[in-house]
């Protein structure tokens, strides 16, 4: 027998939507710091060190998502007998991978985009590689990298709702048990999605705070008129 | 000072530099004349390793640039260098695009990077801008920012190429000054230009080059008023 849906199926759904938050923040910072990594080998003078990024990159992005999330989950206890790892964890490292693969390739995009003349400017200074990448290309390939960054990791968060999978109960997991309890997807998944697009969009100012104080934003909506229209 | 023999660069099938000889002494001025496409500046941008040699030798004070063995960043903190479009870091102030080398290479104090600093954004007249950013400075004071950076190494060659070709004609004159006053303190200078009043000036010899090769040098008189090759006679007979 259902039951109406009411203010009490809140409580599971908020607490899916939690689980989310704590996922995608550890996974996204996991997956931004192996991502930086990963993108300046990928960016380094050392072959060996830009052909195991891009074979690493080249993989993990011709791979769907939840075949890393099945693989993590069903198959690293079936490799490595005795290792059991906690849903938590799992659904965590299947995500790092994942983003830490984009991330790179935000971040080569970046570094790329900074112009040639700043690296031979440092370079003609004396600076060594990583000096010149630590104090002139980093710092301004960072501000390149924030918006498209900002706009991965909300996809990361839309990404999230596959762990499903594996019984972890984040958002949308919790949406599904009150849907079976309630018999109503239409007001729970509504609720889900409202949860869900509130994560985003406090990722997304997030984002637009830091653009702010880096002096990078531009407000799409106050664009100056362009000049002879 | 600076010992280039038999110096050849090549792009994939494209000889840019073929074969140059050259030596530039201590306190000497050198213009690098000649037409676009000439290598001038590859010339001066293999003088400090931005571009690698296909063969022959570049020796400043001591170090062989075509040696694996020495250290590039040692040269280039002798041999400072001044880019056509300044290349200032625009996310660093005027005073820390000037003290970054200092700090991080020559691992000098922060008072002491900082007095210097001042010091030579004096020397070339922009103390009042030590806070600003480089986006908000004109052309002619970006560029002297640049110089300022390129001497806080306290290097004893300064490599210039073209500095003042971005420049509005009207801002050209406040970067050659700089570089005048440079030039007679006894700076070795290396300098590629366009500016024949300023090579007919300030420089003690004039190198002519073209197609690869320099086709001509001596003193500014001989050069500019009784040049000897034909190709030197076509070339300042359209610029000057």
């Amino acid at each position: 027998m259902f039951r109406a849906f009411d203010w009490q199926d809140l409580i599971p759904l908020l607490k899916g939507a939690w689980l989310t938050i704590q996922l995608c923040a550890v996974s996204g910072v996991l997956g931004i710091i192996f991502g930086v990594i990963l993108g300046v080998a990928r960016t380094s003078p050392s072959k060996i060190a830009r052909w195991i990024s891009t074979i690493y990159i080249t993989c993990v992005r011709g791979i769907p998502i939840l075949v890393i999330i099945f693989f993590i989950f069903f198959g690293v206890p079936l490799l490595f007998p005795g290792l059991e790892l906690d849903k938590f964890v799992s659904a965590v490292i299947a995500l790092t991978c994942f983003a830490a693969a984009y991330v790179a390739e935000i971040v080569r995009g970046s570094i790329e985009s900074v112009p040639k003349g700043q690296s031979e400017a440092a370079e003609a200074l004396g600076l060594n590689y990583w000096l010149k990448l630590r104090y002139v290309i980093l710092p301004q390939a960072t501000k390149i990298m924030v918006p498209p960054g900002v706009g991965f990791i909300i996809g990361l968060v839309k990404d999230s709702s596959l762990v499903t999978v594996t019984g972890l109960i984040e958002l949308t997991h919790a949406g599904n048990i009150v849907t079976n309890l309630t018999g109503d997807p239409i007001k729970t998944f509504l609720v889900v999605a409202v949860m869900y697009f509130v994560i985003c969009y406090g990722v997304s100012l997030l984002g637009r705070l830091y653009e702010k104080r880096t002096g990078i934003h531009v407000d799409p909506l106050k664009l100056p008129e362009t000049a002879g229209v | 000072m600076i010992f280039v023999e038999n110096l050849n660069k090549k792009y994939g099938p494209i000889h840019v530099l073929k074969g140059l000889d050259c030596h530039i002494r201590e306190r000497e001025v050198v213009c690098v004349i000649g037409p676009s496409g000439s290598g001038k500046s590859t010339f001066l941008r293999c003088m400090n390793g931005l571009e690698t040699i296909t063969s022959g030798s570049i020796v400043i004070n001591k170090h062989r640039l075509d040696d694996s063995k020495s250290d590039i960043n040692l040269v280039r903190q002798e041999a400072g260098m001044v880019f056509q479009h300044f290349n200032l870091f625009p996310h660093l102030s005027v005073i820390d695009n000037v003290m970054l080398a200092p700090l991080k290479v020559a691992k000098t104090s922060k008072a002491e990077a900082r007095a210097k600093a001042e010091t030579l954004l004096a020397k070339v007249g922009l103390e009042k801008k030590m806070n600003a950013f480089p986006g908000n400075l004109s052309g002619g004071q970006m560029q002297r920012v640049a110089i300022a950076r390129a001497l806080a190494m306290n290097p004893k060659i300064m490599l210039f190429d073209e500095p003042t070709s971005a420049l509005d004609p009207e801002i050209v004159g406040e970067v050659l000054a700089v570089m005048k006053d440079l030039a007679n303190e006894g700076m070795t200078m290396v300098v590629v230009t366009h500016e024949m009043g300023f090579a007919r000036e300030v420089a003690d010899r004039v190198l002519f080059m073209d197609e690869g090769l320099i086709v001509e040098e001596g003193t500014p008189e001989q050069i500019f008023s009784a040049p000897q090759n034909a190709r030197t006679q076509g070339f300042l007979s359209k610029v000057l």
